[in-house]
C-alpha cells in the first residue's frame, strides 16, 4: 500500500520541476528516450511517481540517475510537461534526501541561502587572514592548506556519509542481499562512468549532444588534473616549468569550457539549457570563476605582478573557499558523484 | 388492368449491359402480354431519354411504365416525374434494379444476373399491369405545436417555432422552467450561470405572443395523428389566489415560519412552504407546499387572501400538428451500498456537489466538516459492462472537471483527485481537462474490475485504489469528500409518457429515433419529434441542437397548413370486414380504429398515421385488408413472372453490344460527347488539343473525357512531350 502526499508537486517544483502535472500519461517521454528499457522505465513512471507524491518510491530510485538529458522527451512531450527538467529537479531533490546535513534541500530551494553562504564565506577568509594579521606568503601557504583539508574534509564528513545513505535506500532498503563480489565486480563501473560519462552518447544521437559529451569530459579531466595540479604539485609554488605550463593548460580547458557552457545557458541553444536553476548558474560560473583567476594568479607570479596586486589571489581563495565548502558538498559537484555511484549501485543490482 | 405497357432497359453506360444482356432482354419481353414498346437505353435517366419517353407514351397511348434499372431510392422520383409529365398516373409505374440486384452483385456470372434480371423485369411488368391511379393523401394540420417539457432544449424549440409563426403550447411537469440546467452554477463551456441562461429563455418566450406556457402540467392522454394531435393535459394546483397582492404574499413569506428540508437543493437546506425553487426561478409566482403549511392554520388565516387552499387540478385539451418531445433524463442515483453511498457519511453526487458548492461562500463545509481533499470517482452507474447502463453518458467526465476547476477558483486550497476509466472530454472540453490537470488535479485510472473501495478513518475517508498507470500499484488517499460522478439516466416516468405517445424506446431505455444518422429527431410515430436527453445521453450544446433541428423539421411540416402523404397505405374490405381487433392489436401506429359504416362495425385506416408497414395485411382472418402497391393481385402476379420459364439464347450478342456502345452518334450521348467522339476517332488527342478545336473551355472537356473514360467510352494512350497531358483516343 502506497502512501501518496499530495503537496508533492509543490515542493518539486521549488527544485525547479517544470508543468508536469500537465502530463496525461501518453508515454510519449518513454517511447522516444535511447536509455530507457523494459526494466529502467522512466521518465514517465517517475512522472507518476511525483505527481501522486509516492515519496518512499521515489526516494529509494536510482533511475534519475540513469537518464543524462538529453532532452529529448521535453521537445516530443504534446503537453509541454517538460519531463527533462523534472528527471533534473527529482536529482536536485534526492540529493537533498540523501544530504544529512540538510544544507543542500536549504540551498536547492532558496537562491538567498546561496548568497548570505557565499557572503559568509568572503567574511570568514578577509576576517581570518585580517585577525591573524597574515603575510601574503602565509596567506598564500595556508590556502594551499585548505585545499588538502577541504578535500579531505568534505568527502570524508559530508559526500561518504551521503553516498551511504544512498547505498541504504536504493540498495540495502530493496533486501538486496549483500556480496562482495558483486561489489568488486561491479567497481569498474564506477570509474569508467565517473571519468568518461559514456553514456551520454546512448543519449540522443546528435551532433550537438556528441560535442556536448566531448567538451563535458575535457572539463571533468582537466577540473580534476588543476585540483592535482595545484593541490599536490603546488603549482603557485612550483619552479618546474612542466608543472607550471601544464597547470596552465587546464586552468585555460576549466575557463574555456565553462565560458562555452555559460553562454549556452545564456542562448538557452538546446532543451537541455532552457531551464537554467540558480544552483546550475552557480555551478558553471564559478568553476569558470575558479579557472580564471587561477590562471591569472600564477601568470601575476610569473611577471612578478602579484605582490602589488595581491587582491587578485584573494579573488581566487574566496572564490575556491565557496567552490569547496558550498558547491561541492552541497550543490550541483556533487552530481558528479552520486551519478557514477548510481551507475555503480545499478551494476551492483543487475549482476545475477 | 393495364394493357398498353412501355418498358425501357438501361445500359446505365456499360453498368450494366457489360454484365447483364440488355438487348435480349428487351426483345425478350416484346412478347409479354401488354407490352406495346421495349427498349435498351444507354441512360434511361438522360434528359433526352426522359423527352422520348414521354413522346412514346403519347405516340403509342401507354397506360403505365417499367424502367429496369438503378435502385429506386435513386431514381424513383425522376420516373414518376416522367410518367406525370406524359399524362398518366404517377403511380402507373414500376421501377426495377438490375444494377444494384443484378450486374453489379453478380457480375462474375454474367448469364445468371441476366436470368435473374428477365425474371425481375417481368414481375415488374406484370404488377404494372395491376397498378392503380392513386392521388397523394392530403392532411389538413393545425398550425400548432406542443412541445413537452420546458428546459433549455423544449424552450429553445418553443422560441424557433413561435418565430416561424406557429403557435406553441410548452409544457413543463415542474412549477418552474429550465429544468436540469436551472440547478447549474457555472456550465461548461461558457461558464455562464446556467440559472442566467433559463431566465434569458424566459425573457424571449414572454415576448413571443404566441407560446402558451404550462408549469405543473403533465400529459393525460394523447389521441389524434398527424396534423390533428388531441392532448389532455392536467394543470396542478400552486394553491396562489388569482388575484393576489403582490406586497401581502411578499409579507407572508417572509413571515411564513414553516420550514422543510429543500428538495432542489438536495435537503442541504431547508425551504419555506412558500416557496420557488431558487430565489430568481421563473414563472415568478411562488408556490404554496400544501402539506406544510397546514401545520400552522392561524398563518393560512392570517393572509387568507393571497392563498386558494381549495384550488384543484385543472383539465384541458390541446390541439396540435405536431408535438416535440423534450422531457430530459434524470442524474443516476446509486444504489444504496454502491461506493458506500449512504453507508458512510461525506460521500455525495455529482449534482449534489453542484449545489453544495452554490450554497457555500468562502470555505466548502459538508457536515459541519471543511473539505480540503475532494475524491472524484467516475462512471457511477455509466458504461457498465455488467449492469443495466452499458452507455456512456457523455457529458460527466467534463462535468466532473469543470467542477473541480469550480473548486479551486472558488475555494482556493483544495486539492482534487480524479479516480476515472477513460477521461472523454471530447472537442473543444478538452482544454478543460489539460487546464485541470495543469492546476494539479490528480488523475488516477482504475480498472472496472477493481473499483475503488472508500473506509472511514477516523474523521477521514480512505480510497484505496489500483492505479492503472503506475504499475498498478495500490494507492491510499485520504480525503475528506467522495464525489460520485453519476451518469445521466432516462426520466423515471419516460416510459409512462412514450407509451401515452407510443414512442419506442432503445435497449438503453431512452427514445428511439427511426435513424441515428438520416432521421435523428424523427421518431416512428409521424408527427411526434424527439430533441434533448430524453433521446439519450446530451451536452446542453447538443441537446439545443437536436431540439432546434426538431423545431426545424416540424416548421416545414405543417407550416403550410397541409401534408402530402403518399396513398400506400392499407386498405380495409369493408364488405368482408367483420371487426375482431386483431389489426388494432398489432399496429404500432394506432391507424386502425373500429367504427361504424352502414350499420356495420368494421376496421377504419387513419390516413395521416398509418405507415404503410403492412403488418396488418397478415393476421387480418377474414383477408379483408390489403397494402395499396402490394396488393394479392399484383403479389401474384409478380411471382408468376418472376418464375415463368426463360429460354435464353447463347451469348453472342455481347460483342454487339460493346459496338453499339461505342457508336457514335448514339441519342443518349451527350452533344459534347458526340463532338469529342467525332473529334478523336482518327487521332488520339489531348484535353487542350480537344478544347481548340472545339472551341469549349478546357475544363468543360476535361469533366466529359473523365466520364467517357469511366464509362469505358475513351482510352488514354501514352502522355505529351512535356509529361503534361494524356492523349485520348475512342475506343474500339
Amino acid at each position: 500500500m502506497a502512501k501518496t502526499k499530495l503537496n508533492f508537486a509543490e515542493e518539486l517544483k521549488k527544485y525547479g520541476a517544470e508543468d508536469f502535472e500537465a502530463c496525461y500519461n501518453c508515454g510519449n517521454c518513454s517511447a522516444i528516450c535511447n536509455l530507457t528499457n523494459k526494466d529502467d522505465s522512466f521518465p514517465r513512471e517517475l512522472i507518476r511517481f511525483s505527481v501522486l507524491g509516492l515519496k518512499q518510491e521515489l526516494k529509494g530510485s536510482i533511475k534519475p540517475w540513469l537518464c543524462y538529458y538529453c532532452g529529448e522527451c521535453s521537445t516530443k512531450c504534446p503537453r509541454q510537461a517538460f519531463p527533462g527538467e523534472l528527471m533534473m529537479a527529482i536529482r536536485r531533490w534526492q540529493i537533498s534526501t540523501y544530504d544529512w546535513t540538510g544544507l543542500s534541500g536549504i540551498l536547492y530551494k532558496k537562491t538567498f541561502a546561496y548568497i548570505i553562504a557565499f557572503i559568509l564565506t568572503i567574511a570568514m577568509v578577509l576576517g581570518i587572514s585580517e585577525y591573524l594579521n597574515l603575510t601574503h606568503e602565509k596567506i598564500m601557504h595556508y590556502g594551499h592548506l585548505f585545499e588538502m583539508f577541504a578535500i579531505g574534509g568534505v568527502f570524508t564528513f559530508i559526500l561518504l556519509p551521503n553516498i551511504i545513505r544512498m547505498w541504504y535506500w536504493s540498495i540495502y532498503k530493496h533486501n538486496i542481499k549483500f556480496n562482495f563480489m558483486h561489489y568488486f565486480k561491479a567497481l569498474g563501473e564506477l570509474f569508467t562512468h565517473m571519468f568518461t560519462q559514456k553514456r551520454t552518447l546512448s543519449c540522443e544521437d546528435t551532433q550537438e549532444n556528441k560535442i556536448w559529451w566531448f567538451e563535458h569530459m575535457i572539463l571533468v579531466l582537466g577540473y580534476l588534473a588543476l585540483l592535482f595540479t595545484t593541490v599536490f604539485l603546488d603549482w603557485f609554488g612550483s619552479k618546474n616549468m612542466i608543472v607550471v605550463y601544464f597547470g596552465y593548460i587546464v586552468s585555460a580547458v576549466v575557463f574555456i569550457v565553462t565560458f562555452d557552457f555559460v553562454i549556452r545557458r545564456i542562448r538557452k541553444s538546446s532543451e537541455k539549457t532552457t531551464f537554467t536553476h540558480p544552483s546550475d548558474w552557480f555551478f558553471v560560473i564559478w568553476l569558470f570563476l575558479m579557472g580564471i583567476s587561477a590562471f591569472v594568479v600564477r601568470l601575476f607570479i610569473d611577471l612578478n605582478l602579484l605582490e602589488n596586486s595581491f587582491f587578485i589571489y584573494y579573488f581566487h581563495l574566496i572564490v575556491l573557499v565557496q567552490w569547496a565548502i558550498i558547491i561541492v558538498p552541497f550543490g550541483k559537484w556533487s552530481h558528479f558523484l552520486y551519478r557514477s555511484f548510481a551507475m555503480y549501485f545499478d551494476k551492483i543490482l543487475k549482476i545475477k | 388492368m393495364k394493357e398498353r405497357i412501355g418498358v425501357y432497359i438501361c445500359h446505365c453506360g456499360g453498368n450494366i449491359s457489360d454484365y447483364v444482356d440488355v438487348k435480349q432482354i428487351s426483345e425478350l419481353v416484346k412478347e409479354e402480354k401488354g407490352v406495346i414498346i421495349s427498349k435498351d437505353v444507354m441512360f434511361a435517366c438522360a434528359d433526352s431519354n426522359q423527352v422520348d419517353m414521354i413522346n412514346d407514351i403519347k405516340e403509342n397511348k401507354l397506360d403505365s411504365i417499367v424502367v429496369a434499372s438503378c435502385s429506386p431510392k435513386l431514381h424513383l422520383h425522376t420516373f414518376r416525374n416522367v410518367a406525370e409529365r406524359a399524362g398518366i398516373n404517377q403511380y402507373n409505374y414500376v421501377q426495377v434494379n438490375i444494377r444494384e440486384q443484378c450486374s453489379w452483385p453478380h457480375s462474375d456470372k454474367p448469364k445468371e444476373a441476366t436470368v435473374k434480371a428477365i425474371g425481375l423485369i417481368r414481375a415488374g411488368i406484370n404488377r404494372v399491369a395491376f397498378s392503380e391511379s392513386l392521388e397523394d393523401i392530403e392532411i389538413k394540420t393545425q398550425k400548432a405545436v406542443i412541445v413537452i417539457g420546458a428546459g433549455v432544449a423544449g424552450m429553445k424549440a418553443a422560441i424557433e417555432l413561435s418565430r416561424t409563426g406557429n403557435d406553441v403550447y410548452l409544457i413543463e411537469k415542474d412549477y418552474f422552467v429550465g429544468g436540469r440546467v436551472a440547478s447549474s452554477n457555472k456550465v461548461f463551456m461558457s461558464d455562464q450561470n446556467g440559472k442566467d441562461i433559463v431566465a434569458q429563455l424566459y425573457k424571449e418566450i414572454k415576448k413571443q405572443n404566441n407560446i402558451t406556457l404550462f408549469t405543473a402540467t403533465e400529459i393525460e392522454k394523447v389521441s389524434g395523428s398527424l396534423g390533428n394531435f388531441n392532448v389532455d393535459i392536467k394543470i396542478t394546483a400552486r394553491y396562489i389566489a388569482q388575484n393576489y397582492d403582490t406586497a401581502l404574499l411578499q409579507a407572508a413569506i417572509e413571515e411564513c415560519n414553516i420550514f422543510v428540508p429543500d428538495e432542489f437543493n438536495y435537503g442541504f437546506s431547508e425551504r419555506k412552504a412558500i416557496y420557488k425553487n431558487y430565489p430568481e426561478a421563473l414563472p415568478d409566482v411562488p408556490v404554496v407546499d400544501i402539506k406544510a403549511i397546514k401545520k400552522d392554520l392561524g398563518f393560512t388565516e392570517k393572509y387568507s387572501k393571497c392563498f386558494n387552499l381549495t384550488q384543484e387540478s385543472q383539465l384541458l385539451s390541446l390541439q396540435a400538428g405536431a408535438i416535440i418531445v423534450t422531457t430530459g433524463f434524470d442524474n443516476y442515483q446509486p444504489k444504496e451500498g454502491e461506493y458506500e453511498y449512504k453507508n458512510i457519511a461525506n460521500i455525495i453526487t455529482l449534482p449534489e456537489l453542484k449545489r453544495l458548492i452554490e450554497l457555500n461562500n468562502g470555505k466548502l463545509i459538508f457536515k459541519n466538516k471543511a473539505i480540503n481533499k475532494v475524491t472524484f470517482i467516475y462512471c457511477v452507474g455509466s458504461c457498465q459492462t455488467e449492469g443495466e447502463n452499458k452507455y456512456c453518458s457523455r457529458f460527466c467526465c467534463t462535468a466532473a472537471i469543470h467542477t473541480s476547476l469550480q473548486l479551486k477558483e472558488k475555494y482556493k486550497d483544495i486539492k482534487a483527485m480524479h479516480l476515472y476509466r477513460e477521461i472523454r472530454t471530447y472537442g473543444k472540453q478538452e482544454i478543460l481537462y489539460e487546464k485541470s490537470s495543469k492546476q494539479g488535479d490528480i488523475y488516477i485510472k482504475f480498472d472496472e474490475a477493481t473499483p475503488p473501495l472508500i473506509e472511514q478513518k477516523e474523521n477521514n475517508l480512505l480510497v484505496k485504489v489500483k492505479d492503472i498507470l503506475t504499475n498498478n500499484i495500490e494507492l491510499e488517499l485520504e480525503t475528506d469528500l467522495v464525489v460520485l460522478v453519476t451518469g445521466m439516466i432516462p426520466r423515471a416516468n419516460s416510459l409512462e409518457t412514450g407509451k401515452k405517445l407510443k414512442i419506442p424506446t432503445g435497449t438503453d431505455r431512452f427514445y428511439n429515433e427511426i435513424h441515428p444518422k438520416l432521421k435523428p429527431v424523427e421518431t416512428v410515430i409521424k408527427g411526434v419529434y424527439i430533441g434533448g436527453a430524453c433521446q439519450g445521453p446530451k451536452n446542453i450544446t447538443e441537446s439545443v441542437q437536436s431540439s432546434l433541428s426538431a423545431a426545424a423539421k416540424v416548421n416545414a411540416l405543417i407550416k403550410s397548413g397541409s401534408i402530402m402523404l403518399e396513398p400506400i397505405i392499407a386498405r380495409i374490405n369493408h364488405d368482408s370486414c367483420l371487426w375482431c381487433g386483431k389489426c388494432e392489436e398489432v399496429c404500432e401506429y394506432d391507424a386502425l380504429k373500429q367504427s361504424e359504416i352502414n350499420g356495420k362495425m368494421v376496421a377504419v385506416v387513419n390516413k395521416a398515421s398509418c405507415t404503410g408497414c403492412g403488418i396488418c395485411a397478415p393476421v387480418c382472418p377474414s383477408d379483408s385488408i390489403e397494402l395499396i402497391q402490394y396488393t394479392n393481385n399484383e403479389i401474384e402476379a409478380m411471382i408468376n413472372g418472376f418464375t415463368k420459364k426463360i429460354e435464353l439464347k447463347e451469348q453472342e450478342e455481347v460483342e454487339a453490344v460493346l459496338e453499339e456502345k461505342t457508336a457514335i452518334g448514339m441519342k443518349e450521348f451527350p452533344d459534347i460527347w458526340k463532338k469529342i467522339a467525332a473529334s478523336i476517332t482518327e487521332e488520339a488527342k489531348t484535353i487542350p488539343q480537344i478544347s481548340k478545336e472545339l472551341g469549349v473551355k478546357n475544363d468543360v472537356i476535361t469533366y466529359n473525357i473523365m466520364t467517357m473514360n469511366k464509362y469505358s467510352i475513351v482510352d488514354a494512350e501514352g502522355i505529351d512531350d512535356m509529361d503534361e497531358y494524356y492523349f485520348y483516343k475512342l475506343k474500339n
